[in-house]
């Protein structure tokens, strides 16, 4: 079995003369993966059409080996999907019937939708409150119930879009860690669409970044961050710029970067500093490894792209 | 960790996520699982619905005990032929007044209809009831998906036709529970009460009355269904439609009947008297008269090359109902999938 469970190959989405995604080839891999980028990137217009919601302009994609133009209704049954927006649902219906009314609406017998319903409520902490009618819940809980809607007939892959938006510290952590577990504890393929960086990093493993509607980078995010801007963070006291330059000289990326002096890491970087330190007579305060996150990578990411336009 | 999660935990554990391994149902059952639950929904928390429905049976039991109570009289005076004639007359009177507003526009005829009870004091209020009713609670079909942002969660599910096919099964449970069912009641009831008639005989007219009632909820679902998905305010959807047809029936006619001779041929732009006329067809009916808000009778016949024709009627009917639909598909697949 392919350890890919979607690709795409040029899959391109057009609303008339503007661009939602264009020629998209990716492999997302099992287990976690982030859809990462700014808004109106297009993560949510691939998301949208890997889902047939819309029709793609050109090109094809597969999701677990079920083409998406041919076989859509066996996609949909393989994927539960959190949409973004804050939806209000049917204010005067009560959490359960709405979560088992999701579950029949991908084909679940009428017994087995209450039963599984009541699970996933319980299982997203809403166990209690099964009865309530959704118009009284709060933002966080109404976010639990898309994910109980999702989690309902018990897809193999869980697509999120924004799962945090609007949610307090305390609401993010808490499905941040449902959706976490999800993948650990249920086994379950997790694909988190976010603008925030850290909701990726500490979710998933593997990160694709999109921008324009187009790919800027995709792979695990270990490789990403370790790859890019690992560096080596210093402090220097006394002739400071005759360090940095003599450090440029030996050919080494340098930068300043909140009061500290960054080395990008390569090969024997940290006895260079101490040579250049030698070399200057500068007194070194402070040394530190810093490994670059995946806000650094996004940066990186994001300033070549500026300065290729 | 809190206790509450704790609980949740221990229930998942105990119980488990379990894997599904059954059979999916097909295509069909989620289609009417949109449509029943909308249903089940509404009719749980609209008081609205339940008291058209007691209003409904109510009028018609008033109905039963006249009828019932002066049967013997309405023979023996020669007003009827037959008890057959009886409940004929009355079904049908009854039935064309689920779309006629005022009792002056409606249908006489010179066949069934004619002469005996025509059960006006009934007609007006259902019919203005079941207009309203119909749009308060189908207006929202689609105008409260997508005020509610629910349909993104539809679509995720369902193939999008299967959605549209959902809401009309939904407009059409209702329409089937309100507008179709107390008169086939009410034809069991009459059938049972007045006894004495040979049941072949009038079966016909059972199918003409479910005919009829079910071509009203189709033009009725295609145009609320339309206004609603036009809009996410349900308030705006229900408004707009219900303005049209009611205003529709109360301008069109007067436009129509101004000259005194012949019925204008305004009167096809108007809903509510394309099916008042349409019941004449389905009745097998082609000559009879429509009266004018001020009394005077115009007469019609369907079939003879002048003025209203019968095909107008149902081409009026069936273009509606066309272009309702049509509304419907290019929202649903144009404008709301962007």
């Amino acid at each position: 079995m392919s350890t890919e469970i979607i690709t795409t190959n040029q899959l391109s989405k057009f609303y008339g003369s503007i661009r939602g995604i264009h020629e998209v080839s990716i492999k997302v891999p099992a287990g976690g993966v982030g859809f990462l980028g700014p808004n109106g990137a297009g993560k949510t217009t691939l998301i949208r059409t890997l889902l047939g919601i819309l029709r793609p302009t050109k090109g094809t994609a597969n999701v677990l080996g079920y083409d998406i133009k041919s076989r859509i209704n066996e996609v949909r049954d393989r994927i539960g999907y959190i949409p973004e927006f804050n939806t209000s649902f049917i204010p005067d219906m009560t959490a359960m019937k709405f979560v088992a009314f999701c579950g029949r609406m991908n084909g679940l017998a009428h017994s087995e939708s209450k039963q599984r319903a009541s699970d996933s409520l319980y299982y997203v902490g809403l166990g209690e409150e099964r009865y309530r009618k959704l118009g009284t819940f709060s933002l966080g809980m109404k976010q639990k119930v898309k994910l109980a809607s999702a989690l309902v007939h018990d897809p193999e892959i869980i697509i999120a879009d924004e799962p945090t938006n609007g949610l307090d510290p305390t609401g993010r952590n808490q499905m941040l860690e449902l959706i976490r577990n999800l993948q650990t504890d249920q086994g379950k393929h997790v694909i988190l669409s976010s603008h925030l960086l850290r909701d990726v990093e500490q979710t998933t493993d593997y990160a694709i970044v999109f921008s324009e509607g187009e790919i800027l980078a995709q792979g695990n995010i270990k490789q990403l961050t370790s790859g890019r801007r690992s560096s080596i963070s210093v402090k220097v006291k006394f002739n400071e710029e005759h360090f940095l330059n003599n450090l440029k000289d030996k050919g080494f990326e340098v930068w300043e970067e909140g009061g500290f002096i960054e080395v990008k890491r390569v090969n024997d970087t940290e006895n260079a500093i101490f040579r250049a330190a030698n070399e200057t007579s500068t007194e070194i305060r402070y040394l530190g490894s810093r490994s670059s996150t995946l806000e650094d990578v996004f940066v990186d990411l994001f300033r070549n792209k500026e300065g290729i336009q | 960790m809190t206790i509450e999660s704790n609980e949740n935990g221990a229930y998942v554990k105990k119980f488990s996520f379990r894997p599904f391994a059954g059979i999916r149902r097909g295509r069909l059952y989620r289609i009417w699982s949109i449509s029943w639950q909308w249903w089940t929904h509404e009719w749980s928390r609209s008081r609205a619905v339940k008291f058209l429905i007691g209003f409904q049976l109510f009028t018609l039991l008033i109905t039963n005990i006249f009828i019932l109570t002066t049967k013997d009289f309405l023979l023996l005076g020669g007003l009827y032929e037959s008890t057959e004639q009886i409940l004929e007359q009355t079904l049908i009177s009854l039935v064309r007044g689920i779309v006629s507003f005022q009792t002056e526009i409606r249908g006489e005829s010179h066949g069934s209809g004619d002469n005996g009870f025509d059960g006006s004091f009934t007609i007006g209020g259902t019919s203005l009831f079941i207009l309203i009713l119909a749009v308060l609670v189908g207006s929202g079909l689609i105008a409260d998906d997508i005020s509610n942002k629910t349909n993104e969660i539809y679509y995720a599910k369902l193939e999008k036709y299967e959605y549209i096919l959902g809401k009309f099964g939904a407009f059409f449970i209702f329409g089937n529970v309100i507008i179709t069912l107390p008169y086939v009641i009410e034809f069991g009831l009459l059938f049972v009460g007045l006894g004495d008639i040979d049941l072949l005989a009038v079966l016909p007219l059972l199918f003409q009355v479910i005919l009829f009632t079910e071509l009203v909820n189709l033009t009725y679902a295609a145009i609320i269904l339309a206004f609603s998905s036009l809009t996410s305010r349900k308030l705006y959807a229900g408004l707009t439609t219900f303005m049209i047809l009611f205003l529709a029936s109360m301008i069109v006619p007067a436009l129509a009947f101004k000259d005194n001779l012949v019925i204008g041929l305004e009167l096809l732009s108007d809903v509510l008297t394309l099916l008042l006329i349409s019941s004449y067809i389905i009745m097998g009916e082609v000559e009879f008269q429509l009266v004018s808000m001020d009394g005077i009778p115009y007469p019609v016949h369907l079939a003879d090359g002048v003025g209203i024709e019968g095909w107008m009627v149902l081409g009026g009917i069936g273009a509606i109902v066309l272009v309702g639909i049509l509304v419907v598909i290019i929202q649903v697949y144009r404008r709301h999938s962007t």
